[in-house]
């Protein structure tokens, strides 16, 4: 496992070499970005990742601090400490070129952040199910955070034990069996009421200072943002356009909020014809 | 079981001890184990578990490729047998050029 230790903090990161016939040299680096609290570099890993290792492109995915496997610190959950982190995780690998970034959720988040930050670093930014660091949609992820530190009245879940993890969940209920279709989301919502016990982000994170919108507009690299029809984060679409008029916005019909790894073929079958039009990468083999 | 296997499956067990820590010990693991209903492994330990294959058989063995063809919850389902199958006809593939390139 590589940890690589930034900002005092040390994080989980997993590399995959650029793969088939490459479009251009040196191969255009892409950086992957999970989402806030229950999601970690697995749902970019085995969805999108090796299609863009197949398409020349060197693959670069993280979990955020406080997520996955990385450390989880007591405090720094704002906004311009991902940002932060983002930049000195580009420093620490000596990318010191444009990076594309793909971003899920507020994986997305963070990309335009860094964007707004260093706009001269960023080629392209892909989002999924995402939005700009603007003040309504960090009104929702407060609102989020505070339904479930609400909801943490109850009893936490028990960690650890001598038995086996599958026998520890299933003792603390939240085993669910492999035809459970709510297993995933009774995972991610453990992990959260973990996160948020750990740390100070349901606190921190809505409160983070937002860049300037005119930061915001001043991206003026190519954006791909891909919503699902069915998802409440699809309101964000016109306030994201009209931030950023050059970005190509694709609605999937009947798709939620879990696009990504609910339909990676989709999600696929727009991302890489999109970055090849721009040069980006090449056309992959994977479906 | 073709001897090549059994040291496949005998490094594959050590990895995954290694990656489940305290709660994989006491579980015996052979072909018929299920990552998820039988080791509880989320999809983040198949991520680690990628990583380390890829430290100990280097690029013949890529299991983001492998699990392209499956979905984030599937990759989970997975037997233990299947992913021994996969490394050893990896590594069988890769042995004729190794030995024309030596």
């Amino acid at each position: 496992m590589t940890i690589v230790q930034v900002n005092g903090v040390k994080l989980h990161v997993q590399e995959l070499a650029p793969g088939g016939p490459l479009r251009s040299q040196p191969p255009q680096t892409a950086v992957l970005i999970h989402g806030m609290a229950g999601d970690d570099m697995a749902s970019w890993y085995f969805t999108l990742a090796q299609p863009l290792a197949d398409a020349g492109m060197r693959v670069l995915l993280y979990d955020l601090r406080g997520h996955g496997r990385s450390e989880r610190p007591a405090q720094g959950y704002r906004l311009a400490d991902f940002v932060a982190d983002l930049a000195a995780l580009l420093a620490a690998r000596e990318i010191t070129g444009k990076v594309c970034l793909f971003g899920n959720s507020f994986g997305g988040t963070v990309a335009f952040g860094f964007a707004a930050r260093f706009p001269d670093r960023v080629r392209a930014i892909v989002a999924v199910e995402s939005a700009p660091p603007i003040p309504v949609w960090f009104a929702r992820i407060g609102q989020r955070l505070d339904r479930v530190t609400a909801s943490m009245a109850a009893a936490s879940p028990a960690r650890g034990g001598g038995a086996s993890r599958a026998q520890a969940e299933a003792a603390a209920g939240t085993g669910a069996r492999s035809d459970d279709p709510d297993e995933r989301l009774i995972r991610r919502a453990r992990r959260t009421r973990e996160l948020l016990a750990d740390t100070m982000i349901a606190r921190e994170l809505p409160a983070s200072a937002l860049p300037d919108p005119e930061r915001i507009a001043a991206v003026a690299c190519p954006v791909l943002c891909l919503y699902g029809g069915d998802s409440a984060l699809r309101d964000l679409a016109a306030e994201t356009a009209r931030l950023l008029p050059q970005a190509h916005l694709a609605v999937l019909p009947g798709q939620r909020h879990s696009l990504l790894i609910d339909r990676p073929d989709l999600v696929r079958g727009h991302v890489l014809p999109w970055l090849a039009e721009l040069g980006i990468a090449g056309s992959s083999q994977t479906p | 079981m073709p001897a090549d296997q059994r040291r496949v499956l005998a490094e594959l067990t050590e990895m995954l001890h290694a990656i489940l820590g305290e709660f994989g010990t006491d579980v015996e693991i052979t072909l018929d184990t299920t990552f998820r209903d039988d080791l509880g492994m989320e999809s983040l330990d198949v991520v680690s578990l990628a990583g380390r294959l890829q430290a100990r058989y280097g690029s013949a063995v890529n299991l983001a490729q492998f699990a392209a063809a499956f979905d984030l919850d599937s990759i989970r389902e997975l037997r233990v047998g299947k992913l021994v199958e996969y490394i050893s006809r990896s590594l069988d593939e890769q042995a004729p050029m190794e030995a024309l390139s030596s």
